[in-house]
Protein backbone atom coordinates (compact mmCIF):
# COMPACT_ATOMS: atom_id res chain seq x y z
CA UNK A 1 0.00 0.00 0.00
CA UNK A 2 3.05 2.23 0.11
CA UNK A 3 2.69 2.54 -3.65
CA UNK A 4 -0.79 4.03 -3.22
CA UNK A 5 0.56 6.52 -0.69
CA UNK A 6 3.15 7.62 -3.27
CA UNK A 7 0.48 7.97 -5.95
CA UNK A 8 -1.61 10.02 -3.53
CA UNK A 9 1.34 12.33 -2.84
CA UNK A 10 2.06 12.67 -6.55
CA UNK A 11 -1.58 13.56 -7.26
CA UNK A 12 -1.51 16.17 -4.51
CA UNK A 13 1.66 17.63 -6.03
CA UNK A 14 0.06 17.81 -9.50
CA UNK A 15 -2.92 19.63 -7.99
CA UNK A 16 -0.67 22.20 -6.33
CA UNK A 17 1.29 22.77 -9.55
CA UNK A 18 -1.94 23.26 -11.48
CA UNK A 19 -3.24 25.80 -8.97
CA UNK A 20 0.07 27.70 -9.31
CA UNK A 21 -0.19 27.59 -13.10
CA UNK A 22 -3.73 29.00 -12.99
CA UNK A 23 -2.69 31.81 -10.63
CA UNK A 24 0.43 32.74 -12.59
CA UNK A 25 -1.35 32.63 -15.92
CA UNK A 26 -4.16 34.81 -14.56
CA UNK A 27 -1.69 37.26 -13.02
CA UNK A 28 0.32 37.61 -16.23
CA UNK A 29 -2.73 38.27 -18.38
CA UNK A 30 -4.22 40.68 -15.84
CA UNK A 31 -0.94 42.65 -15.90
CA UNK A 32 -1.14 42.77 -19.67
CA UNK A 33 -4.79 43.87 -19.73
CA UNK A 34 -4.15 46.43 -16.98
CA UNK A 35 -1.30 47.91 -19.06
CA UNK A 36 -3.55 48.08 -22.11
CA UNK A 37 -6.40 49.73 -20.21
CA UNK A 38 -4.11 52.30 -18.57
CA UNK A 39 -2.68 53.25 -21.95
CA UNK A 40 -6.04 53.19 -23.74
CA UNK A 41 -4.76 50.61 -26.22
CA UNK A 42 -7.36 49.15 -28.46
CA UNK A 43 -7.94 45.42 -28.14
CA UNK A 44 -7.80 43.40 -31.35
CA UNK A 45 -9.08 39.90 -32.00
CA UNK A 46 -5.77 38.18 -31.16
CA UNK A 47 -5.37 39.90 -27.79
CA UNK A 48 -9.03 39.32 -26.96
CA UNK A 49 -8.58 35.64 -27.77
CA UNK A 50 -5.41 35.43 -25.66
CA UNK A 51 -7.22 36.93 -22.67
CA UNK A 52 -10.10 34.51 -23.08
CA UNK A 53 -7.78 31.49 -23.29
CA UNK A 54 -7.06 32.13 -19.61
CA UNK A 55 -10.68 31.24 -18.85
CA UNK A 56 -10.35 28.01 -20.83
CA UNK A 57 -7.07 27.16 -19.06
CA UNK A 58 -8.67 27.73 -15.65
CA UNK A 59 -11.73 25.64 -16.43
CA UNK A 60 -9.66 22.80 -17.87
CA UNK A 61 -7.26 22.68 -14.91
CA UNK A 62 -10.08 23.04 -12.38
CA UNK A 63 -11.86 20.09 -14.00
CA UNK A 64 -8.62 18.08 -13.87
CA UNK A 65 -8.17 18.95 -10.20
CA UNK A 66 -11.73 17.80 -9.52
CA UNK A 67 -10.87 14.50 -11.23
CA UNK A 68 -7.75 14.20 -9.07
CA UNK A 69 -9.82 14.77 -5.92
CA UNK A 70 -12.21 12.04 -7.04
CA UNK A 71 -9.31 9.65 -7.76
CA UNK A 72 -7.73 10.37 -4.38
CA UNK A 73 -11.04 9.63 -2.65
CA UNK A 74 -11.43 6.31 -4.53
CA UNK A 75 -7.86 5.29 -3.73
CA UNK A 76 -8.41 6.19 -0.07
CA UNK A 77 -11.55 4.02 0.11
CA UNK A 78 -9.68 1.11 -1.47
CA UNK A 79 -6.72 1.58 0.82
CA UNK A 80 -8.94 1.45 3.94
CA UNK A 81 -10.76 -1.65 2.66
CA UNK A 82 -7.47 -3.37 1.97
CA UNK A 83 -6.06 -2.56 5.40
CA UNK A 84 -9.17 -3.75 7.26
CA UNK A 85 -9.66 -7.00 5.35
CA UNK A 86 -7.24 -8.27 2.73
CA UNK A 87 -9.95 -10.68 1.56
CA UNK A 88 -11.89 -7.71 0.27
CA UNK A 89 -8.93 -6.49 -1.75
CA UNK A 90 -9.81 -8.27 -4.99
CA UNK A 91 -13.38 -7.04 -4.89
CA UNK A 92 -12.27 -3.54 -3.95
CA UNK A 93 -9.73 -3.29 -6.75
CA UNK A 94 -12.45 -3.97 -9.33
CA UNK A 95 -14.54 -1.19 -7.81
CA UNK A 96 -11.50 1.08 -7.78
CA UNK A 97 -10.85 0.40 -11.46
CA UNK A 98 -14.47 1.20 -12.33
CA UNK A 99 -14.40 4.43 -10.33
CA UNK A 100 -11.12 5.56 -11.87
CA UNK A 101 -12.43 4.82 -15.36
CA UNK A 102 -15.60 6.82 -14.65
CA UNK A 103 -13.53 9.71 -13.32
CA UNK A 104 -11.31 9.65 -16.40
CA UNK A 105 -14.31 9.66 -18.72
CA UNK A 106 -15.89 12.56 -16.85
CA UNK A 107 -12.61 14.51 -17.05
CA UNK A 108 -12.36 13.85 -20.80
CA UNK A 109 -15.95 15.02 -21.32
CA UNK A 110 -15.19 18.23 -19.46
CA UNK A 111 -12.03 18.77 -21.51
CA UNK A 112 -14.18 18.70 -24.61
CA UNK A 113 -16.98 20.78 -23.11
CA UNK A 114 -14.79 23.57 -21.73
CA UNK A 115 -12.65 24.15 -24.82
CA UNK A 116 -14.99 26.60 -26.50
CA UNK A 117 -14.11 27.44 -30.08
CA UNK A 118 -10.48 26.48 -29.37
CA UNK A 119 -11.38 22.81 -29.81
CA UNK A 120 -13.28 23.30 -33.03
CA UNK A 121 -11.15 23.23 -36.15
CA UNK A 122 -13.57 25.26 -38.23
CA UNK A 123 -15.18 27.31 -35.52
CA UNK A 124 -18.33 29.12 -36.44
CA UNK A 125 -17.88 32.71 -35.38
CA UNK A 126 -21.54 33.56 -35.58
CA UNK A 127 -23.38 34.49 -32.42
CA UNK A 128 -26.49 32.36 -32.14
CA UNK A 129 -29.69 34.25 -31.40
CA UNK A 130 -32.78 32.38 -30.29
CA UNK B 1 -27.04 55.35 -21.58
CA UNK B 2 -28.24 51.75 -21.54
CA UNK B 3 -26.84 49.65 -18.72
CA UNK B 4 -25.13 46.39 -19.67
CA UNK B 5 -24.01 44.01 -16.95
CA UNK B 6 -21.39 41.31 -17.42
CA UNK B 7 -21.16 38.38 -15.02
CA UNK B 8 -18.11 36.11 -15.26
CA UNK B 9 -15.88 34.52 -12.63
CA UNK B 10 -12.90 35.01 -14.95
CA UNK B 11 -11.21 38.37 -14.39
CA UNK B 12 -9.45 38.13 -17.74
CA UNK B 13 -12.72 37.50 -19.56
CA UNK B 14 -14.19 40.59 -17.87
CA UNK B 15 -11.10 42.63 -18.81
CA UNK B 16 -11.52 41.51 -22.39
CA UNK B 17 -15.20 42.52 -22.53
CA UNK B 18 -14.38 45.83 -20.79
CA UNK B 19 -11.83 46.70 -23.48
CA UNK B 20 -14.27 45.77 -26.23
CA UNK B 21 -17.12 47.87 -24.84
CA UNK B 22 -15.26 50.93 -23.55
CA UNK B 23 -15.83 52.83 -26.79
CA UNK B 24 -19.54 52.00 -26.96
CA UNK B 25 -22.31 54.39 -25.83
CA UNK B 26 -23.29 52.14 -22.92
CA UNK B 27 -22.78 52.00 -19.17
CA UNK B 28 -21.08 48.78 -18.08
CA UNK B 29 -21.09 47.05 -14.71
CA UNK B 30 -19.15 43.85 -14.11
CA UNK B 31 -19.50 41.12 -11.51
CA UNK B 32 -17.43 38.03 -10.75
CA UNK B 33 -20.34 36.48 -8.80
CA UNK B 34 -23.87 36.11 -10.14
CA UNK B 35 -25.41 36.26 -6.67
CA UNK B 36 -23.93 39.75 -6.15
CA UNK B 37 -25.39 40.99 -9.44
CA UNK B 38 -28.73 39.43 -8.53
CA UNK B 39 -28.74 41.15 -5.13
CA UNK B 40 -28.21 44.52 -6.83
CA UNK B 41 -31.00 43.80 -9.31
CA UNK B 42 -33.33 42.87 -6.47
CA UNK B 43 -32.30 46.12 -4.77
CA UNK B 44 -33.43 48.15 -7.76
CA UNK B 45 -30.77 48.04 -10.49
CA UNK B 46 -32.44 47.67 -13.90
CA UNK B 47 -30.05 46.50 -16.62
CA UNK B 48 -30.95 46.81 -20.30
CA UNK B 49 -28.82 43.81 -21.26
CA UNK B 50 -27.25 41.00 -19.25
CA UNK B 51 -24.29 38.99 -20.52
CA UNK B 52 -23.36 36.07 -18.30
CA UNK B 53 -20.98 33.13 -18.17
CA UNK B 54 -22.46 29.66 -17.62
CA UNK B 55 -19.93 27.75 -15.49
CA UNK B 56 -19.44 29.72 -12.30
CA UNK B 57 -19.11 28.63 -8.68
CA UNK B 58 -21.95 29.23 -6.18
CA UNK B 59 -24.53 30.29 -8.82
CA UNK B 60 -24.16 29.20 -12.44
CA UNK B 61 -25.53 31.00 -15.49
CA UNK B 62 -28.73 28.96 -15.71
CA UNK B 63 -29.51 29.41 -12.01
CA UNK B 64 -28.88 33.13 -12.44
CA UNK B 65 -31.18 33.25 -15.47
CA UNK B 66 -33.98 31.47 -13.57
CA UNK B 67 -33.67 33.99 -10.75
CA UNK B 68 -33.67 36.89 -13.22
CA UNK B 69 -36.88 35.68 -14.81
CA UNK B 70 -38.51 35.60 -11.37
CA UNK B 71 -37.76 39.28 -10.77
CA UNK B 72 -40.39 41.53 -12.44
CA UNK B 73 -37.80 44.11 -13.56
CA UNK B 74 -35.70 41.53 -15.44
CA UNK B 75 -38.45 39.12 -16.48
CA UNK B 76 -37.87 40.03 -20.14
CA UNK B 77 -34.43 41.64 -20.07
CA UNK B 78 -32.35 40.41 -23.03
CA UNK B 79 -29.75 37.98 -21.73
CA UNK B 80 -26.82 36.48 -23.62
CA UNK B 81 -24.78 33.48 -22.47
CA UNK B 82 -21.03 33.93 -23.01
CA UNK B 83 -19.42 30.56 -22.40
CA UNK B 84 -16.89 27.91 -23.42
CA UNK B 85 -19.77 25.41 -23.68
CA UNK B 86 -20.82 24.36 -27.17
CA UNK B 87 -23.27 21.50 -26.49
CA UNK B 88 -26.59 21.90 -28.41
CA UNK B 89 -28.57 20.49 -25.46
CA UNK B 90 -27.24 23.26 -23.20
CA UNK B 91 -28.23 25.86 -25.79
CA UNK B 92 -31.71 24.35 -25.89
CA UNK B 93 -31.88 24.48 -22.11
CA UNK B 94 -30.91 28.15 -22.24
CA UNK B 95 -33.49 28.87 -24.92
CA UNK B 96 -36.19 27.19 -22.84
CA UNK B 97 -35.24 29.39 -19.89
CA UNK B 98 -35.69 32.53 -21.99
CA UNK B 99 -32.15 33.19 -23.11
CA UNK B 100 -31.74 35.67 -25.98
CA UNK B 101 -28.59 34.22 -27.52
CA UNK B 102 -25.44 32.15 -27.12
CA UNK B 103 -21.86 33.30 -27.65
CA UNK B 104 -18.98 30.81 -27.55
CA UNK B 105 -15.64 31.88 -26.10
CA UNK B 106 -13.24 33.05 -27.27
CA UNK B 107 -15.54 35.66 -28.76
CA UNK B 108 -14.68 37.92 -31.66
CA UNK B 109 -14.62 41.56 -30.37
CA UNK B 110 -16.33 42.97 -33.47
CA UNK B 111 -19.13 40.43 -33.24
CA UNK B 112 -19.67 41.04 -29.54
CA UNK B 113 -20.02 44.75 -30.34
CA UNK B 114 -22.46 43.93 -33.12
CA UNK B 115 -24.51 41.70 -30.82
CA UNK B 116 -24.78 44.40 -28.16
CA UNK B 117 -25.63 47.00 -30.81
CA UNK B 118 -28.31 44.75 -32.27
CA UNK B 119 -29.93 43.79 -28.96
CA UNK B 120 -29.94 47.35 -27.62
CA UNK B 121 -30.85 48.79 -31.04
CA UNK B 122 -27.96 51.26 -30.84
CA UNK B 123 -27.03 53.30 -33.91
CA UNK B 124 -24.64 51.16 -36.00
Amino acid sequence: MMMLDSIDELLEHIKEVQVDVMELSNESLMKMSSFMEKNNLEIDEDISTALQYQDIITQQLTATNEAINSMKKSIDIFSHAYKSDEGLANESIVKLKDKLNATLQDAKDKKSRFSGKHATEHADDEIEFF
Amino acid sequence: MPLVIFVDDSETALASTRMVTNSMPIEVKQYTEAQVALAEIKAGMVPDLIITDLNMPVMNGFEFLKELRAVPATKRTPTLMLTTETKPELKQQGKALGLTGWIVKPFNPAQLKQAITRVLRLPA
